[in-house]
């Protein structure tokens, strides 16, 4: 919250005032989920105005938010308090909070091993502290009792402990004494009913085994009674022989936030406001106070107030003091890390290109070689190398990418695949000297196989050494709008309508605009309440996961760096920092990332080696075939990475990618970024020569006229890549090293988007001085906005590109294979198995049906007569058919099965799954019709038949003599295909219908693709995918028919006429006129859309069969055949 | 317009009116589709008890007609009309009287009349209207869809797929082929639909557990012979109750008039009751402040009186507990005067949950609390001094201070010589249009040492009493 400038002058004065007079050492922030309610960042500055001497951040059990408080401090211009890292311990075994402080690196070691060990035993996400746990690990800690304002541990936490004092019932217990020197043991009175008497020998046992670091914290709540508990804690004390510490045991940091803080509350408890009552603060006291206010609340025992400096002053632990370490590498003896890496790299080179390495590599690896001494972060270099080398030997594909992997050193050593050869490599461009930060290298694995990596890294660097980082997830407008709703008592309804007129989850406000969009009025008070607290509420973190891939590496134990604690998964650990964390105290983290495309291309490369003899890896495929690039300039893209979407599709024949360095701008050019900053056209116009290619300049007198050409000549003047932005920013706009970086952090979180307008000014403002057009510079910083957190550098680019190429290149000439492959990989990419196979039955790939006698579980190929591969779908691509019975089916199958009993009988397969096979028709090859199969199938006795019954098993059920059923008509068959696989090989849905279509005059997708640019068109199809991307308004739909797809393109205004037409239609009815760009991209632009859907129905008499819906905003993957929709009312 | 309803965490549409489903909504939609196809949709949030309610009184309804009413599944209702049609006119006169009577009260109704219970639900659901004879069934049947049978879906499925998509291809099956794949259940429906066999409906209302009745020869009209009759069922009724160790909280006294007309009072009591003389002296109480007096018309030629609502007497033992017996006095007070001033007249103090100490508590129906439940919140310790007056003023009296230490309250001077607080309440933030300054509450005694609970709230201080210790 930003003060005014009359604010910030009395500030100034109150810290004059009272310049180190008090220190708040009870701060919760809302790292203590849905507690506290202010940001470590709004306390930290607070505290910086109010002259507290220092703040003491204590969250419930946890040091998630302690980093955050660091780097807010760091970021504060004048005074700074100074930051007092700790953590409120609760417990579960009815001890009072403990505010628990290191004093030093050791302390904070051991606090970090308390928390560990309360997180080993709880539940994700919880902490189980009893007193032990804490007497075991209190040395160097202080401590301060908050007898009052106790927070409760929750019921499950309760139960925890009931257990084990159901156990120690009764006894009073010697504590078993940890330390060495410890000078007695101690019993500790655990009676219930003498509170008193139990904080006496509570103080009793803490005094004894932690002398001098003892003090009995208390609060002035305004509860009415404040003075005489006051009085009477000061007799405790006294006697105890404890000192009082003055605390406003602080929730957030002004008192208006006290209704955000009645919401989370509220959130807590699933209860709304009105029904909250005593679940609430009694009033607003609880923030962070002036120096003059605590004195006037404490005048009665200023004793206590100063104590709050004398208690600062004991510590000296900063989170400066977490020197990171990297982990011990295998480094042979006598050899240290720089010169294994210097040996690893050249080996690696000689392996690369034979003895005579290329100049402009030698030279490349000699300056990187050189850098990474100086930066000293070879180890970093050598454990990437390992990790890989690790997954290398078990024929895991990987592929490295971020900031320092587009380096020759990350080529040799084998951690990418992209040839520094073939792409100036920008490496240093990362590697700043100034920041002395550790590079960032990210490696992609297959995503089926990503787990074996892991699990070896944990054994590789052990549990105390290696942990997952967190991801802290926090309020977006969706979930924000939803809780504060249920808070103010909205009913659902209104809450999801509000939630739902938010597109996307990232942006950062709900405006008015969004209410009214949700028919609400944004004036209505309780609305417009709901929306307020929802604002302060988006960025609030609201729980720690595990992040997806990075891990943390150390030396030194990890658990004494921070805590760790289980995940949901067994066996994984994460840490309570994330990223942002980890970068602020310049620790070293891998991601270890999963990417579906990858156990895709290994699955083909296995599928090729098997039927085709020719072995094949990342490296090895042939490089810029020209082919391949035809084939992509044609936009037959479905199912190559990345460039399969249809944005990508559209682009690919308007950019014309001939050579390699095409595809990193085709990978780059499709994103938030250049598309907000409005990048793309002029790229494109200058590619294809309507527009010369020229770079700004600033004015004479600022600099020299060609500084942006070493900047933009890849890109011929338009910056597309996120470096490039940053070094606009550095070039142009003269932003300090310093600057930048803030630049690129408020870029990387969507949660800074607050923080990013405040770089507008500066961006825009220095440019336009420096003689930059206004418009050029805004639009540049527009782009770096866009950016927010789809960055897309030149080197993930470069990395992503070489699997495009690579994907394109199996599905050029092996399209079996690739088809197969990604059937197999599945769920990933964009489209669903029914256009994978299409696609590749239009590549003259013969696709044949599921069949008891010929399928696996995956998708397989068959050798035809005449030596071409096809394939033979699996039953994996049928619904709700089990892996486990696919195998068993295999195993039992020998010389075939000739009929239904026999595949019975071998497989004793449940019946259920009989039936499934049955309905997916996968008898053909034993030649009885669907339906007679099925009706067969429903004779074979149930599973779970008696005893008596089971032999009916072995015996041939006896014939039957019955009546012909009838015929299952073709389009039935079609339709029941879909239900169970998704797709059907028979026919499209559209073929029924073409005569009734045809009539009307109605145009296949084919004939609208071919037809004249601006001729009046009518088309017709099954809707495979709505796309309404940005806030344009624009949308885009495809539609398929038995002879291809068709693009529609749907104007805003016309969205509104005909919304519930494009949103619910399955099979949809465009009229509009073609528009042919002038590369071949043939558009349906509607003018009038119906919803035909209902002709679906005429595919099954008069059974209402929900034809495959393909209908869902944006991702078709998870598009799913509606089961039996049986609604007649 | 549209209903919808929570299912697995999503709103769906659980209901469209035909306006909605000519848009293309349809049942089982998630709203928010719904929502993206037509924005200016109207939504109504799903009400199962209110629709249960409603349901259930078409059901009581149609008691009129027979006493064998059944509810068949959320929506249908099955009425055994053997015997009763020529009540009104015979089976095509009642049908249209039922449907026309409901469509009237603003009900989209459909009928069948049929002689076994399947037949008539399908043909209700496909054939508006229709009457079949028994044993004509099979005829009526023959063209329907398979869904007409209401089987269970995978069932129905399985007929589907197998090309049987009428209930004439599904009956021209074998016997032994349908059992062999679909089970025994699915041939008794289809032989039900058919005519073949017939089940009995269950009706709905098991007659309640425990009721009297007197027939009469001649329709009664004296007061006197009314009473007395109620009173011998009343006696007859409370040994049964005896027996099976059962109180009602509700009872409920039927009049059936010669003429059709029906006339019903009902009491409620707050603990179970099965004292005849209690029970006797409600109702009369009941008829006694009736508003519309008991018609009797030409006389009634049927008196019931059923325990609508019975429970389990807990105390059996005579309580030596004074208390006890206090409560059960009190708790008769109660029901007697409820009945005679109503329910909303008797009030009793409930604690709420508030900060705000005139919103912790609100007077509520003493009949519709446990008086035993009642828990009120401890604000202190037991050595502690009370922390809430033990007088609250309704509303909270202006005071002034004319000099520190002097308090001006009605009039009179008083000087404060000690005082605790503040204890700052605020006050509740959503519940005002702009926000207001909490209150500062102080314990304050004069120097008579008489104890007041005064607050000032505001920037300019304003003083007030709330309330009074002693």
């Amino acid at each position: 919250m930003a003060l005014s400038a009359g604010k910030a002058a009395r500030v100034v004065y109150a810290r004059d005032f009272c310049m180190s007079g008090y220190a708040e050492i009870a701060v919760t922030t809302n790292y203590s989920f849905l507690r506290g309610a202010s940001h470590p960042r709004e306390l930290i500055e607070t505290a910086a105005q109010l002259g507290h001497a220092a703040i003491g951040i204590a969250d419930r059990n946890t040091l998630a938010g302690v980093v955050r408080a660091y780097a807010a401090l760091q970021e504060i211009k004048g005074y700074r308090p100074k930051l007092l890292v700790g953590a409120r311990l609760v417990f579960v075994d009815g001890t009072p909070n403990i505010l628990a402080y290191p004093t030093d690196r050791t302390a904070y070691g051991n606090l970090c091993r308390l928390l560990s060990a309360g997180k080993q035993r709880a539940p994700k996400g919880e902490c189980y502290l009893t007193l032990d746990d804490l007497l075991k690990w209190q040395e160097g800690l202080l401590l301060v009792v908050l007898p009052q304002n106790n927070e409760e541990q929750k019921e499950s936490d309760a139960n925890f402990w009931n257990k084990r004092m159901a156990e120690e019932e009764g006894r009073d217990i010697t504590l078993s004494i940890f330390e060495k020197n410890a000078p007695c043991s101690v019993t500790f009175s655990r009676g219930k009913d003498d509170p008193k008497g139990r904080m006496r020998s509570l103080f009793t046992t803490l005094r004894i085994l932690a002398p001098m670091r003892v003090w009995l914290g208390i609060s002035m709540p305004h509860h009415g009674d404040d003075q005489r508990r006051l009085r009477a804690w000061q007799d405790i004390a006294r006697d105890a022989d404890v000192p009082l510490l003055a605390t406003n045991d602080v929730l957030y940091h002004c008192a208006e936030r006290r209704e955000l803080h009645d919401v989370v509350t509220c959130i807590r408890k699933h209860v709304t406001l009105k029904e909250a009552g005593y679940l609430l603060e009694a009033n607003a006291e609880r923030h962070l106070k002036s120096c003059d206010e605590i004195m006037a609340l404490f005048r009665e025992a200023p004793e206590a107030i100063a104590e709050t400096i004398l208690f600062a002053d004991r510590i000296t632990f900063s989170l400066d003091q977490l020197k990171y370490n990297y982990p011990d590498e295998p480094i042979p003896k006598g050899k240290t890390a720089e010169q294994h890496l210097h040996d690893l790299a050249w080996q690696g080179a000689a392996r690369r290109y034979g003895s005579v390495i290329p100049d402009k590599v030698h030279a490349a690896l000699e300056k990187e070689l050189a850098l990474i001494i100086k930066m000293e972060i070879a180890p970093y270099f050598l454990t990437v190398h390992d990790i890989v080398s690790f997954a290398k030997s078990q024929n895991i594909l990987c592929q490295g990418r971020g900031s320092a992997a587009n380096s020759a050193v990350c080529y040799v050593l084998g951690i990418t695949a992209v040839d520094p050869m073939q792409i100036d490599l920008l490496f240093e461009r990362f590697i700043s000297e100034e920041r002395r930060e550790p590079p960032d290298i990210d490696v992609d694995f297959e995503h089926e196989r990503r787990e074996e990596v892991i699990q070896n890294i944990y054994q590789r660097y052990g549990r105390h050494h290696a942990a997952l980082a967190a991801t802290v997830i926090c309020y977006r407008p969706r979930s924000a709008i939803r809780e504060a709703g249920k808070v103010f008592g909205l009913t659902d309804d209104v809450t999801a309508n509000l939630s739902s007129s938010v597109w996307g989850s990232w942006g950062s406000q709900l405006k008015d605009s969004q209410v009214r969009q949700g028919r609400l009025d944004p004036a209505n008070l309780l609305v417009a309440r709901a929306v307020k607290a929802a604002n302060e509420l988006i960025g609030f973190p609201r729980h720690l996961s595990q992040h997806v891939g990075g891990f943390v590496l150390t030396q030194d134990r990890l658990d004494e760096c921070v805590p760790v604690g289980p995940a949901t998964m067994k066996d994984r650990f994460f840490i309570e920092w994330d990223k942002d964390d980890i970068d602020t105290l310049r620790m070293m983290k891998v991601d270890v990332l999963a990417l579906g495309m990858l156990t895709c291309i290994r699955k083909a490369f296995d599928l090729i080696r098997a039927h085709e003899g020719k072995s094949f890896d990342l490296a090895t495929v042939p490089r810029e075939d020209p082919a391949v690039y035809e084939m992509l300039q044609k936009a037959d893209a479905i199912g190559v990475f990345q460039v399969e979407s249809r944005a990508q599709m559209n682009m690919l024949p308007r950019l014309k990618p001939a050579v390699f360095y095409d595809l990193v701008i085709e990978v780059a050019l499709v994103r938030p970024g250049p598309i907000q900053g409005d990048m793309v056209h002029p790229y494109l116009r200058r590619r294809s020569g309507i527009e010369p290619v020229e770079y700004p300049s600033p004015a004479p007198e600022h600099g020299a006229a060609d500084e942006l050409f070493n900047v933009l000549s890849k890109t011929k003047g338009v910056p597309l890549f996120q470096e490039q932005a940053m070094k606009l920013a550095i070039v142009a706009a003269e932003f300090t090293p310093g600057e930048a970086n803030g630049l690129r952090r408020a870029m990387a979180t969507f949660r800074n988007v607050g923080t990013i307008n405040n770089f507008k000014g500066k961006f825009v403002g220095r440019m336009v001085a420096r003689g930059y057009k206004q418009d050029f510079a805004e639009r540049c910083f527009k782009q770096i906005e866009g950016f927010g957190s789809y960055g897309f550098p030149e080197s993930h680019a470069a990395s992503f590109a070489h699997l495009v190429y690579i994907s394109a290149w199996i599905k050029k000439y092996h399209p079996a294979a690739f088809a197969c492959a990604l059937l197999n990989s599945q769920p990933m990419g964009f489209y669903a198995p029914a256009e994978i196979v299409r696609d590749a039955r239009e590549h003259d790939v013969e696709a044949r049906h599921v069949d008891v006698n010929y399928s696996n579980w995956d998708n397989t190929l068959e050798l035809r007569t005449d030596g071409a591969l096809a394939l033979r779908l699996g039953f994996r691509q049928v619904n709700g058919f089990r892996e486990g019975w696919a195998t068993t089916l295999a195993t039992c199958r020998s010389n075939g099965f000739d009929t239904v009993n026999v595949v019975a009988r071998r497989t004793k397969l449940p019946k259920r799954a009989l039936i499934i096979l049955a309905e997916a028709d996968s008898f053909q090859s034993i030649s009885m019709d669907r339906r007679e199969i099925l009706w067969a199938v429903r004779r074979i006795p149930d599973d779970d038949a008696l005893p008596l019954f089971a032999a009916q098993y072995v015996e041939e059920q006896p014939d039957e003599e019955i009546a012909q059923l009838p015929v299952m008509p073709l389009s039935e068959h079609v339709l029941a295909d879909y239900q169970m696989l998704r797709l059907s090989l028979k026919a499209h849905l559209m073929f029924f219908l073409r005569d009734l279509f045809l009539n009307e005059g109605v145009m296949s997708c084919a004939q609208i693709n071919t037809a004249r640019n601006g001729s009046k068109a009518k088309c017709a199809g099954i809707v495979l995918t709505r796309q309404m991307p940005g806030d344009a308004g624009v949308v885009f739909a495809t539609l398929s028919d038995e002879e291809g797809v068709a693009n529609v393109v749907v104007w805003p205004k016309l969205v509104e006429t005909f919304r519930r037409e494009i949103m619910g239609a399955r099979l949809m009815l465009v009229e509009g006129k073609v528009q042919r760009g002038s590369e071949g991209v043939v558009h349906l632009v509607a003018e009038r859309i119906f919803d035909r859907s209902y002709e679906l129905q005429r595919l099954s008499e008069d059974e209402r069969q929900t034809p495959p819906s393909l209908a869902r905003q944006s991702h078709p993957r998870d598009v799913r055949a509606v089961p039996k929709s049986r609604d007649f009312h | 317009m549209v209903i919808v309803a929570k299912v697995d965490n999503a709103l769906r549409l659980s209901a469209v009116d035909r306006k909605a489903t000519a848009l293309g909504l349809t049942i089982g939609q998630p709203l928010a589709n719904a929502r993206a196809m037509l924005p200016a949709l109207k939504v109504v949030a799903a009400n199962d008890p209110a629709d249960l309610k409603l349901l259930t009184q078409i059901a009581d309804w149609c008691d009129y007609f027979t006493p064998l009413v059944a509810l068949d599944g959320p929506r249908h209702r099955l009425l055994d009309v053997t015997g009763v049609s020529h009540l009104f006119g015979g089976e095509k006169p009642m049908l249209d009287l039922i449907r026309n009577s409901l469509q009237a009260q603003g009900f989209a109704a459909r009928g069948a009349m049929a002689g076994t219970a399947v037949a008539a639900r399908a043909l209700a659901r496909y054939s508006d209207g229709t009457i079949v004879d028994s044993g004509e069934e099979e005829q009526a049947m023959r063209s329907l869809p398979v869904e007409a049978l209401n089987l269970d879906v995978t069932t129905t499925h399985a007929l589907r797929r197998a090309g049987l998509k009428t209930v004439k291809q599904v009956a021209s099956r074998k016997r032994s082929e349908l059992v062999a794949r679909l089970g025994a259940t699915m041939l008794d429906i289809l032989d039900e639909a058919l005519g073949n066999t017939a089940k009995p409906i269950s009706p709905r209302k098991p007659p309640p557990d425990y009721w009297q009745e007197q027939n009469f020869p001649e329709p009664v009209a004296t007061e006197e012979v009314i009473q007395a009759a109620l009173k011998s069922l009343t006696i007859a009724l409370a040994k049964i109750l005896e027996r099976n160790g059962q109180g009602a909280r509700c009872l409920e006294a039927v009049f059936f008039r010669a003429d059709g007309v029906v006339r019903r009072i009902t009491i409620e009591m707050g603990a179970p009751t099965r004292d005849p003389a209690i029970i006797g002296r409600l109702f009369h109480e009941k008829l006694d402040t009736l508003a519309d007096p008991l018609d009797p018309g030409f006389g009634f030629d049927l008196i019931r009186v059923c325990a609508v609502h019975v429970e389990r007497v807990v105390s059996e033992i005579i309580d030596l507990n004074a208390y006890e017996n206090k409560r059960a006095e009190i708790n008769f007070l109660i029901d007697r005067l409820a009945t005679r001033f109503g329910t909303h007249r008797i009030l009793v103090f409930q604690p709420y949950d508030a900060h705000i100490p005139e919103q912790a508590w609100a007077a509520v129906p003493a009949q519709h609390v446990q008086l035993s439940k009642l828990s009120w919140r401890k604000t202190r310790k037991e050595k502690d001094a009370p922390r809430r007056p033990l007088r609250l003023f309704a509303r909270p009296q202006r005071i002034d201070f004319t000099m520190t230490q002097h308090l001006l309250w009605r009039k009179v001077q008083r000087v404060v010589v000690q005082s605790e607080g503040p204890e700052r309440i605020a006050m509740e933030w959503w519940r005002h249009e702009t926000p207001q300054s909490a209150r500062d509450y102080f314990r304050v005694e004069d120097c008579e040492g008489r104890r007041y609970w005064l607050y000032q709230q505001g920037k300019l201080p304003e003083w007030f009493m709330h309330g009074i210790f002693a």
